[in-house]
């Protein structure tokens, strides 16, 4: 036995083990840990000098594994240190989390762009085309084509604004309507929504220029049915599944039969209220089976295929849905106004 | 049209709950607005507290002057004392009484009281308190003295439901109690009273001199003359009646005029004959510039177009509108002449429209009144009038052009039941039609009634009668489509792409206007009419109307301003219609940069490269507005808004007619690209956005990106002189591009840019 032999074998590396398994039960810091590494895995410490010392193959595989497990047991002990070290040091950076987050600005929709595009959506859903339609039309479009007889009360200058002449601004979206029958063969399933002009004085309830969405079917076999019908499922997205709609005679120049449309009240469900006036139902609009004088101007054939047409509008459904008291803060433009919706 | 349901009833014998008669009026007839009850409410045994009842002592109230204290027999045996404040009446009269606890029409509760000592157990009650009419001079004293105690609901139409209708046009049939009870009628299938009113024997046959010159204007004109009339006030039944009906009581005979308007629809009048020159009757146009004294107190001009009523002289109404002060029936009239005519609408209306002047005549014969209706109205005017004035009727004359036949329609019962989705069989349309007046042949050949004549002219008219009685029993269902389905065409698209960019980028929508009071366009379309001086003119541009909702959230205080618009401008000529185009424009705090920023966000989004070049636009800043191919983008001209504002105003069919239909993949990621950066030394008069596009068209597709990432000015440059740093890539989709392709292409920008600004690459890393 050589004296390096010696000085290995008068260790009992077992005995090493077990201390630093026990030494390291016992830090709690991270110098401490370097402290404890120095004594048994250091340049000076008895492993790296029986390592240094060894000279027989069994006993040197021996202490390197030892090496190997004492080395992973600081590594692990460090980590453990380092991850609870970071912890508490993220516990000192506490923030009042309920603090407003950082400002992003925010846009907004009219509210009757939100409508105009549910309706639209709507419709789209069933199959309809989005029809834009000009808003500067003729008399023929307007009127003539729509049934409306030169002396009808709507064409005086009492109710509808001329530019000269016949060219007039449009006071109901139905003119697309024949626009788009005299282009295209049936069927057509259209709705068309925009601005309309009729020469009415500013109230909370009236203003000059409004927002219509008319629908209009024509194919073969429609029935007055499929009006309700139709009718039923826009009350029902518009204002909810538990609404019924009701319907009653009416008079307009281009259908016939005629029928105001009216949907159960959704504040109070038909028992009767402010918004519904007591009734128990609310007027939506005005509807109808497509008047064959229509059909036979844009030359389509009465006989051949039949339709319905139907008219609201947008900001009567803001306000009814909505609560919006006056029709004037739509054009007001208020940010505190436009920002609520 | 008020409808009493008393009045109703004398025409249709009606036995259903009132919520039942008001829905299915509303769902077949027309819309029922209100239900009002009027007079004394009749719940509770109120109407047990109105008696008759007999003074049998009448005396000054021995505290105060002006009352008298009455000891009033109503039927108990004992007479009550009763204060009452009137003089019409004395001991012996017979009087409406009221008990105490009775509810007054004005809903207050009567009680027994003292009045200056005296008890007073009831009330004796004027014609206004029982809402019977306006006359509330004194107390009503009951004719016929009926039996003290009687229920005063038996002897005065104390109380009424009334349905108040809103009538469509094509309907002047129902703007008459009876033309309502004939539907009512056919809806419950009761049976309906003949016409009310019958002639009664006329006591003369005297001439009455009636020219019509205008038959068009004027189909029917029947006179009726009338001698030693009476006028006085119409008994209570009457009164209340017109009352119920909305009119006011003014005397017996001008009385039954309305009365009968409202019974049957066709208006009358009753013109006093005396004041008739020569007793003469001419319907003619007026001449140009004569004038009448409407019975409103107004003097009218009038003209060729207006159809009047004239003597021998002058005008004394005008037709179906309004009768004149110079022919009016008075306290002192004695001889009337009543007249039961039929006027075209036409001409009504305007002269009604023209003159501002719209009365209840008016509003009948303008929808259209069947000319057949006149010899009824005739008819049961005469009963009354000679049954209320004593009147003798002397003379009568009908002078009429020949009156329109009843139009026949040839129903396909099959077809009714197929354009209502209901099932109808022809036994039941010919019911349904047949109670409503219709005459149906056995092969459904349909004669229309005169009263509906000008409504029912087509088979789909006679399918909406058939169909309004059924409106509850059509279901619901949905067209079965063919060859159809719901998509938004590109530029819809792409609009909603554009709102949901500037809703994202923060902008808030607004509506403004399209009529504005001035347009910067000198030729803007101008409304010839307008309905104000701030809706005039159609306008051309968005943004003025946006400054001024800018302007509004600014003295609102609000924060955070940026609104955005998209609608239409209107552009001239107008041959004949003017350019109708989609516009988006936005103003927002934060000046140029903020505008441009979320323009160039819109075209990114778009999938388009805008470029910039300076720009004029009237409501910008002079020297910070640019233009794109589509608009301009700018800071607001200060003169226009105080602060630095963005705005912008693009054309979407300009913006979308660039946009492509279909994006083609391009390898950006197989070669690498070489990233570089290149600052030039230009004059300072030349701008970046030029640079930019002689630098793309010099290298061509390699040049992948050029962005400006610096401007410097100062001393290493030169006075007068600015380095514009920009950062470039250079890619190549087909192989990877070496440090001497990229130096080539540095280069080719270096040379024209040289070439072109004078421009002096510093650097280029």
């Amino acid at each position: 036995m050589t004296d390096n032999e010696a000085t290995v074998a008068a260790v009992d590396w077992e005995a090493y083990e077990r201390q630093f398994e026990g030494a390291l039960k016992e830090v709690t810091s991270l110098d401490d840990l370097e402290k404890l590494r120095v004594e048994y895995l250091g340049r000076k410490s008895a492993l790296a000098q029986a390592l240094r010392d060894v000279r027989d193959r069994e006993t040197g595989m021996r202490l390197n594994a030892l090496r190997a497990k004492l080395q992973a047991g600081v590594d692990s002990c460090a980590g453990r240190l380092q991850a609870a070290a970071l912890e508490r040091e993220l516990r000192e950076e506490q923030l009042d989390v309920t603090l407003p987050g950082e400002h992003i600005p925010r846009g907004n929709y009219h509210l009757l762009t939100q409508i105009r595009r549910e309706v639209e959506d709507i419709f789209l859903g069933l199959g309809y085309q989005v029809v834009d339609g000009d808003e500067v039309e003729d008399a023929w479009h307007l009127f003539d084509a729509l049934n409306m007889g030169p002396a009808h009360v709507t064409r005086s200058p009492l109710h509808t604004l001329y530019l000269n002449g016949d060219i007039v601004l449009r006071t109901e979206t139905s003119p697309s309507q024949i626009r788009v029958m005299e282009e295209t063969k049936p069927p057509v399933y259209m709705v068309s929504l925009g601005r309309v002009y009729r020469r009415d004085t500013v109230d909370p309830t009236h203003f000059p220029i409004f927002h219509q969405v008319e629908g209009l079917a024509v194919d073969r076999g429609i029935t007055l049915a499929d009006l309700k019908g139709t009718l039923l499922h826009l009350a029902r997205a518009l204002f909810g599944e538990d609404r019924e709609v009701r319907f009653a005679t009416d008079f307009f120049p281009f259908t016939e039969p005629s029928m105001q449309a009216s949907v159960s009240c959704f504040l109070c469900g038909g028992a009767g209220c402010r918004v519904c006036k007591e009734s128990g139902w609310i007027e939506m609009g005005g509807s109808g089976v497509v008047d064959p004088n229509v059909l036979v101007n844009v030359g389509y054939d009465p006989e051949e295929v039949s339709g319905f047409a139907f008219g609201l509008g947008l900001e009567r459904i803001a306000m009814l849905r909505h609560g919006v008291p006056d029709l004037r803060m739509f054009w007001e433009n208020d940010l505190r106004f436009l920002r609520q919706f | 049209m008020l409808v009493p349901l008393t009045w109703l009833r004398e025409y249709v014998d009606l036995d259903v709950p009132l919520e039942e008669l008001a829905a299915r009026i509303h769902t077949s007839v027309a819309e029922v607005e209100r239900i009002v009850r009027r007079g004394v409410p009749d719940d509770d045994g109120n109407l047990d507290l109105y008696r008759a009842g007999r003074v049998v002592e009448a005396g000054k109230h021995p505290n105060a002057d002006r009352l008298q204290l009455c000891q009033v027999d109503v039927g108990e045996g004992e007479p009550r004392q009763i204060v009452c404040g009137a003089w019409n009446f004395g001991a012996g009269a017979t009087v409406a009484v009221a008990l105490p606890g009775a509810v007054l029409p004005d809903g207050q509760k009567l009680e027994q009281a003292k009045l200056r000592g005296e008890v007073s157990k009831g009330m004796i009650l004027s014609e206004r308190e029982l809402e019977l009419g306006q006359d509330h001079t004194g107390i009503l004293v009951l004719e016929d003295g009926p039996e003290p105690g009687t229920p005063l609901a038996d002897v005065l139409p104390l109380s009424d439901t009334v349905l108040e209708l809103e009538t469509t046009p094509n309907r002047p049939d129902l703007l008459a109690v009876y033309g309502v009870a004939r539907e009512v009628a056919a809806l419950f299938d009761r049976p309906l009273e003949p016409w009310p009113g019958s002639d009664p024997e006329r006591a003369g046959n005297e001439q009455i001199p009636v020219k019509v010159e205008d038959p068009e204007g004027c189909p029917r004109y029947i006179g009726r003359l009338f001698r030693e009339v009476a006028v006085g006030p119409s008994p209570p039944w009457l009164r209340a009646r017109l009352v119920s009906a909305g009119m006011r009581p003014i005397s017996n005979v001008v009385d039954v005029t309305n009365y009968v308007m409202h019974a049957l629809g066709n208006p009358l009048h009753a013109f006093d004959r005396q004041k008739l020159a020569d007793g003469r009757i001419v319907v003619r146009r007026a001449r140009k510039g004569e004038t009448i004294r409407t019975l409103d107190g107004a003097d009218r001009t009038l003209d060729e177009r207006d159809l009047v009523i004239a003597d021998a002289e002058k005008p004394v109404a005008i037709a179906g509108i309004m009768g004149s002060e110079n022919s009016e029936v008075g306290e002192s009239t004695a001889e009337v002449l009543l007249e039961a005519a039929n006027f075209e609408p036409v001409a009504i209306l305007r002269t009604s429209e023209r003159l501002g002047l719209r009365t209840d005549g008016s509003n009948r014969w303008e929808k259209g009144v069947d000319p057949y209706l006149a010899e009824h109205a005739a008819r049961l005017a005469t009963e009354l009038i000679v049954e209320l004035t004593g009147a003798r009727w002397l003379g009568e004359i009908d002078v009429k052009a020949e009156l329109p036949k009843p139009p026949v329609i040839r129903l396909r019962p099959e077809r009714a039941s197929a354009l209502l989705g209901l099932k109808v069989s022809p036994d039941q349309q010919r019911e349904t039609l047949t109670r409503l007046g219709f005459e149906v042949s056995k092969r459904f050949d349909v004669t229309v009634p005169t009263w509906r004549a000008r409504d029912v002219t087509r088979e789909a008219d006679l399918i909406e009668e058939v169909g309004r009685f059924r409106l509850d029993e059509i279901s619901f269902t949905l067209p079965l489509r063919r060859e159809m389905f719901g998509r938004l065409t590109k530029e819809q698209r792409l609009r909603r792409l554009v709102e949901e960019t500037l809703v994202g980028a923060g902008l808030a929508e607004a509506y403004t206007s399209s009529l504005v009071p001035n347009d910067p366009e000198p030729n803007a379309i101008r409304l010839p009419e307008p309905l104000s001086a701030d809706q005039a003119v159609l306008r051309t541009t968005l943004l003025p109307s946006l400054a001024t909702a800018v302007e509004r959230n600014v003295d609102a205080a609000n924060d955070e301003i940026a609104l955005f618009e998209i609608a239409r401008v209107y552009l001239p000529p107008a041959d004949p219609r003017p350019a109708e185009r989609w516009r988006v424009a936005g103003i927002l705090e934060g000046g140029y940069g903020r505008a441009k920023g979320v323009v160039e966000t819109l075209h990114a989004t778009l999938k388009l490269e805008p470029r910039f070049e300076r720009g004029e636009h009237a409501f910008l800043h002079p020297g910070k507005t640019a233009r794109t191919e589509a608009g301009f983008v700018g800071e607001l001209h200060p003169a226009r808004l105080d602060g630095s504002w963005g705005a912008f105003e693009l054309d979407l069919g300009d913006l979308f007619g660039r946009v492509p239909d279909r994006l083609a993949y391009e390898d950006v990621i197989t070669y690498p690209a070489v990233r570089q950066d290149l600052a030039f030394v230009v004059p300072e008069e030349v701008e970046a956005g030029e640079l930019i596009n002689a630098a793309r068209a010099a290298a061509g597709p390699e040049l992948r990106q050029v962005e400006i990432f610096d401007v410097y000015r100062g001393e290493q440059v030169g006075e007068g002189k600015k380095s514009i740093a920009f950062s470039v890539a250079f890619q190549s989709p087909e192989r990877t591009l070496s440090d001497a392709d990229a130096a080539a292409l540095r280069q080719k920008i270096a040379n024209t840019l040289a070439e072109r600004f004078g421009a002096v690459l510093r650097s280029g890393t």
